[in-house]
């Protein structure tokens, strides 16, 4: 049984197709990176394989189980699927929408209707294991990028869920943070886990990535090993993964030739 | 209603104003912080304590039971490292100015006994217009004092689930968490936008174009409001959020706390029966 | 336009608060049912944006400025019953948060401007705006003018609590224990700075936004266009809003009648004709007739079958006539709300299902 099964899945919002017949499977355990630029569908894809989103056409199917809005209308698939698969968005002003990291991290659980005692007891454990129990009381509006998407992953994982999803983790992070947050994920990914990973970002693929779907207006248009995506500069190019354009050295000499953006910071030679 | 000080564009202003709002969040955490006594109780004592001080201010009938609790206002900061000049700073000051400006008429409209007449106009003040506008006065900033006491003293978030020692139903009180959680990320994003648009705009605009300009600000920003609504109900949702609010708080009443308790209730008491 | 802690007495300001209790209560209720689990996500959101709003620095005409509540622009955006939850939430986190309004006053405040505002500003809106099409320009008009009257209805309410502070409440020796400015002041007072200055900021708020949503994004302005939208009220209802609020206040105003000295013609005592006073008001009024020296017997015998429950509008354990006046509108009015209700729902026809 497949891990997540999509079936000719069409998602529509507006007059813009997000999604359009995608078939993909994706296997327990497996870590595997959606590769696009943005508006390439990735996004929409997290958000319907975490049953926020329901495809106007096809299936999606978790563990043999059909994704819908009627399934999820019944709480106890509901919270056994929450439990399951945890999701952390892109932005943190949305990911992290109550008043303190305290609250943030024992929102999940709380929700799950653990009981209280046990709600502390794991908020606690969760806290000390991403570094952040020094600001358990404060207001995540005032927290560093880095600080922010620890208390995202560490209020996703207080669940302790079998699958995890993330949009772009480090979109917005200064390298240092980026690092860490991949050698977090690195950590965490080991074993029985799953990872998702929505990016644009092709410095971190073959940490994070065994295997790379690359989307394109919505469609898969390649798969394969990180390795291997990473050499085909044409697909690349064709998917905006890359650009041509041109700089100038130090030297004086102007030219263009393709190069990769690692992350939202520009290194030129 | 607020002053209008003449000087300075609106967008000034109201940058200034954004501003100043920021900033006050950040001396009232870090304030709230701090190693005072009230710092040191529970906020369930605070929220109740402050606010039937503040309530037996507002029933006193003479004017020196409004003064002493005042007094103990004032006591209290001190005890809770809030110094003077942060209560002058932010809560006299706007308080006496504008309930000042108010009060002044009355003195010479309220009907009694005449008192003194001021010389060239044929204006008296009486003794009921000195009265009155003392208790205007001293209600005003007795209960400015206590209110920030309670603001500068407890963390937002534990007055806000303090709340529910009176029945608040637990809904409100995630609305007030979220809400003020996202005024600060809505003030800076409201203050950026004025401040691009203030740095873009070369010369004095027309009140026309003003006005779009404010109202343009406006608009953006309540589509940003709507979309991030949106956003973040899908990582409520996410989080399994099915419409239940629960509340999670540390709060236990230690030894201390229950005599802080007693000693508003005994004060508060005093004061409603001195006041009668 | 907040008021602060001090201009109020706690009695009025308790009346208040249990006033605005029940319609924060339907208002959870009504909003719970229309957006499900959106509810807490969209009113925090657009409290916080209220909040923001308020802080404007507006240009007006005349190069003054002025601060809107927005509460016209939240009616026609979010529906009354989301509207005042959003804003009295605003108003809370004004006063507890930030210092701005009274704590003991958070009731009168979001009773004027979130309560009553939501529910005028709606209804004008409504009225005004008819069958228009969502891009029209009517509904600019409608929006601008419902945040105008909605925000001059509020000051008015402000300034009748306000004025019959000095009426209610003073103390031993006749000085007012709270706003010193009775209703010939307070009203024109209030009602001078919101019709020009304030009735303006939100009149340009509630237009401009408006506008400006129609062409940027016209979807937010669906739910209050009518024709079944989420958030409407059955047709009935609708229509009685605006007399709801015109009930209230009324009863508000209520404690104006004592102001009128004497007593109404007719309704005299049997006492009362033993009175030299009131017989000489009696002749004064009846074209110089006078009334008989004693009671007509027809009236002393009735007039000892029934001894009303509040005597001369006050209960006796009420020491002030005005406070006991107000009481016994409110309570009267009441008691016949209830009694139509009653009888409504006893004999009334079912409405069609819409």
């Amino acid at each position: 049984m497949m891990l997540f099964e999509t079936t000719h899945l069409t998602y529509r919002y507006d007059r813009l197709t997000a999604v359009e017949d995608l078939s993909i499977s994706i296997r327990e355990g497996s870590r595997v990176a959606l590769v696009g630029a943005n508006g390439s569908g990735k996004s929409t894809l997290l958000r319907i394989l975490d049953g926020l989103y329901f495809g106007q056409e096809g299936a999606v199917r978790f563990r043999g189980e059909e994704l819908t809005e009627e399934r999820f209308a019944d709480d106890a698939f509901a919270f056994s699927f929450r439990r399951q698969v945890g999701l952390v968005f892109q932005n943190a002003d949305v990911q992290l929408f109550n008043p303190t990291v305290f609250d943030e991290v024992a929102f999940g659980p709380l929700q799950l209707r653990w009981p209280k005692s046990e709600v502390r007891e794991r908020v606690h454990e969760a806290l000390e294991r991403f570094g952040i129990a020094h600001l358990k009381d404060r207001v995540p509006h005032r927290l560093s990028g880095g600080e922010q998407k620890r208390v995202a992953l560490a209020s996703v994982l207080v669940l302790d869920p079998a699958v995890l999803l993330l949009d772009e983790p480090t979109a917005a992070l200064d390298p240092r943070s980026q690092s860490q947050m991949i050698d977090l994920l690195v950590e965490w990914g080991g074993g029985a886990k799953s990872v998702i990973t929505a990016t644009h970002n092709l410095a971190d693929l073959e940490d994070i990535a065994d295997r790379c779907l690359v989307l394109d207006g919505g469609r898969v248009v390649a798969e394969g090993a990180p390795a291997e995506i990473l050499r085909d500069r044409e697909l690349l190019e064709r998917t905006n993964l890359v650009h041509a354009h041109r700089h100038r050295h130090r030297s004086g000499e102007a030219h263009s030739h393709p190069h990769i953006h690692s992350g939202d910071v520009e290194r030129g030679d | 209603m607020k002053l209008l000080d003449g000087h300075g564009g609106f967008l000034e202003r109201t940058i200034e104003g954004m501003h100043a709002g920021l900033e006050r969040a950040v001396a009232a955490e870090h304030s709230a912080a701090g190693g005072g006594l009230l710092q040191r109780l529970d906020a369930r004592v605070k929220v109740v304590g402050l606010l039937s001080l503040i309530l037996a201010a507002a029933l006193a009938t003479r004017l020196w039971v409004i003064a002493a609790v005042f007094a103990l206002a004032v006591v209290l900061a001190v005890l809770s490292r809030v110094p003077l000049r942060v209560l002058a700073a932010r809560a006299w000051i706007g308080a006496l100015a504008f309930t000042g400006a108010i009060a002044v008429p009355a003195l010479f409209l309220t009907p009694g006994v005449a008192l003194y007449r001021l010389p060239g106009l044929h204006w008296t003040v009486t003794a009921q217009g000195l009265t009155t506008a003392s208790y205007l006065l001293l209600r005003v900033i007795t209960a400015a004092t206590l209110a920030l006491l309670l603001e500068f003293t407890t963390p937002w978030v534990q007055v806000l689930k303090a709340l529910r020692v009176f029945r608040i139903p637990v809904v409100f009180v995630a609305i007030l968490g979220m809400a003020s959680r996202y005024i600060l990320l809505l003030l800076e994003t409201a203050h950026e936008m004025f401040e691009s648009r203030k740095s873009r705009s070369v010369g004095a605009l027309e009140g026309a174009e003003r006005r779009r300009m404010a109202v343009g600000s406006a608009g953006v920003l309540l589509s940003r409001t709507f979309q991030l609504s949106g956003d973040v109900y899908l990582a409520m949702q996410a989080r399994g959020f099915r419409g239940e609010v629960h509340l999670l708080d540390d709060f236990a009443m230690k030894r201390l706390d229950w005599l802080a308790l007693a000693g508003f209730a005994a004060l508060a008491a005093a004061a409603v029966w001195a006041g009668r | 336009m907040h008021i602060p802690d001090g201009y109020l007495s706690p009695a009025t300001c308790a009346v208040l608060y249990t006033g605005a209790a029940p319609f924060w209560y339907v208002a959870l209720r009504r909003v719970r049912k229309a957006l499900h689990t959106r509810l807490v996500p969209l009113i925090s959101l657009f409290a916080a944006f209220s909040f923001v709003i308020m802080m404007f620095n507006l240009p007006l005409p005349g190069g003054t400025t002025g601060h809107a509540v927005g509460i016209g622009l939240a009616a026609v955006v979010l529906g009354p019953w989301a509207a005042m939850l959003a804003v009295s939430i605003a108003i809370v986190i004004q006063a507890l948060f930030f210092g701005d309004g009274g704590i003991t006053a958070i009731g009168a405040n979001c009773f004027n401007m979130a309560i009553a505002g939501a529910l005028v500003a709606y209804a004008v809106y409504r009225i005004l705006a008819g069958r228009a099409a969502i891009g029209s320009a009517r509904r600019v008009m409608a929006a601008g003018l419902a945040g105008y009257v909605a925000i001059n209805v509020s000051a008015l309410l402000a300034a009748i609590e306000f004025g019959i502070q000095p009426l209610l409440y003073r103390d031993a020796t006749g000085a007012p224990l709270y706003c010193p400015y009775p209703l010939s002041v307070a009203i024109p007072a209030m009602m001078l700075g919101h019709l020009t200055i304030a009735g303006f900021a939100e009149l340009t708020v509630s237009a401009g936004v408006v506008a400006f949503l129609q062409r940027s994004d016209p979807s937010l302005l669906k739910t209050t266009a009518g024709r079944g939208a989420a958030l409407a009220e059955p047709a009935a209802g609708r229509a009685m809003r605006p007399l709801w609020a015109g009930l209230g206040a009324l009863l508000l105003l209520t404690p104006l009648g004592i102001l009128a000295t004497g007593s109404a013609w007719g309704e005299w005592m049997a006492r009362d004709f033993s009175n030299p006073a009131v017989q000489h008001e009696i002749a004064a009024t009846s074209f110089q007739q006078a009334a008989p020296l004693r009671a007509p017997e027809g009236l002393a015998r009735l007039s000892q079958i029934w001894t009303a429950p509040f005597a001369r509008y006050a209960p006796p354990y009420i020491r002030s006539a005005a406070f006991g006046y107000l009481l016994s509108a409110m309570f009267g009015a009441g008691l016949i709300v209830l009694a139509c209700l009653t009888v409504g729902r006893l004999f009334g026809r079912k409405e069609p299902a819409t």
